[in-house]
């Protein structure tokens, strides 16, 4: 059976005991069904990129653990770990939709591994909805695009002056 | 993962091939391990350095009708800690420096990169990525004058849709090479290349699609028997 009859409606965790939920359609069988999924060695300390991990390679969970983007993944174990570390839900919530929201201006050599993980799978959306692949009808291995020289080009991108921060050497 | 030792570069080269090593630099996200996917496609056997968290991936090409097999270096993460181990930089022939179009601060990030380079290798061919132009294509229209300041051949790239990406890798291969050859002024004449491009406008394809931030559609929170939908 492929995971394709399958499709996910709603997602998210029950905390006591660590669990993740979600409901989805089974075409085939044309119902609606809910699946539990004990979160049972998760604690406050878990790696959260592990725990997916271990999920994922869960034979009874793998097949809905699948219909979950891994972004949501992500989501929905931090804010398990961050409710076993006693914070709060909605403090948890904004700190989230913080993490999944991509600032321009931030400097990524400074966040944890975990958050910078979350930061690439928000762009991963733009990079995959842009890409050609192979297989795709346009692809082609090698495009080269003559964009105009320094000199032709007559706006500027503004990024080289301004706050001073561009050292000599 | 197969796990070796540091290669040694400049050990004498048999079989007729000449061995080189080309870096990327850059802060963490503009797209370095991308752009080497990208180049190397399904071709590509990573390795693993043991003694550090470096990943290295080979790749056998004829420049020229000259044999070479070149060891693409990436990094594991090291980028976090704004600075690389000195095995990184180790007989280097060739560097790719890359920043993301759609983050100043990776612009602004560059003299940085490029002083820790020029501490442990004076000399090597740099080359310059603006990567991601997909997302806005617009910026190829605007200047950015760190690449010519420091004499530096300039690519507008994207690893997404593949524009540029094999021009930019082949162009530091044979920067590479002709390092290892002739450490001279090899810069030049690239820079010199690249000056004779043609103007045309028209040839910027692509749509200039802006960055929506796509949060997943499961959207809000909300409850139902202690279930918390996030
Ligand atoms: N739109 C777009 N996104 C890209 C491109 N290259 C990389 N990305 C995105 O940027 C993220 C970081 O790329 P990665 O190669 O991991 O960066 P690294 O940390 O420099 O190695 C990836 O997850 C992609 O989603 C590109 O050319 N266009
Ligand atoms: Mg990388």
């Amino acid at each position: 059976m492929t995971t394709t009859t399958l499709q996910l409606l709603k997602c998210g965790l029950r905390f006591d005991p660590p669990t993740l939920v979600i409901t989805y359609k089974d075409w085939k069988a044309n119902k609606l069904r809910r699946r539990s999924m004990p979160l049972r060695s998760f604690t406050k300390h878990s790696n959260i990129s592990s725990a997916i991990k271990e999920l994922t390679e869960n034979k009874r969970h793998a097949r809905f653990v699948q219909l979950l983007p891994e972004a949501q993944l992500h989501r929905l174990l931090t804010i398990m770990k961050d409710k076993l570390c006693g914070m709060s839900l909605e403090v948890s919530i904004a700190r989230n939709n913080d993490i999944d929201t991509l600032d321009p201006n931030e400097d990524l050599n400074k966040v944890d591994p975990e958050t910078l993980t979350r930061k690439k799978l928000q762009m991963d959306s733009t990079f995959e909805k842009n890409r050609k692949k192979p297989g795709d009808p346009d692809f082609q291995y090698n495009v080269e695009i003559d964009f105009e020289t320094e000199l032709g080009r007559v706006e500027t991108s503004g990024w080289d002056s301004g706050d001073g921060s561009d050292p000599e050497f | 993962m197969a796990q070796v030792a540091q290669p040694d570069y400049d050990k004498p080269d048999d079989s007729g091939e000449i061995r080189v090593k080309v870096i990327c630099l850059g802060d963490s996200a503009v797209g370095k391990s991308k752009l080497v996917e990208r180049f190397l496609m399904d071709g590509y056997k990573p390795q693993q350095l043991s003694t550090y968290a470096l990943t290295l991936f080979n790749h056998k090409t004829e420049i020229n009708g000259q044999k070479v097999s070149v060891d693409f270096w990436d990094t594991a993460g090291q980028e976090r800690f704004n600075n690389m181990h000195p095995s990184y930089y180790h007989q280097a022939h060739a560097c790719i420096l890359v920043f993301d179009t759609t983050r100043k601060v990776t612009y602004k990030n560059l003299p940085q990169w490029l002083k820790e380079l020029r501490e442990y290798r004076p000399e090597i061919p740099c080359l310059c990525a603006a990567n991601k132009i997909d997302v806005d294509t617009s910026v190829t229209k605007k200047t950015f004058n760190f690449a010519k300041k420091h004499n530096m051949p300039f690519y507008f790239v994207s690893a997404s849709d593949g524009t540029n990406v094999v021009r930019l890798f082949r162009d530091a291969i044979k920067a590479a090479m002709k390092y290892k050859s002739n450490p001279t002024d090899i810069m030049d004449e690239i820079m010199q290349e690249l000056e004779n491009f043609d103007l045309d406008p028209g040839n910027s394809n692509g749509d200039s699609s802006t960055d929506k931030k796509s949060k997943s559609a499961i959207g809000s929170p909300a409850t139902d028997d202690g279930v918390v939908i996030s």
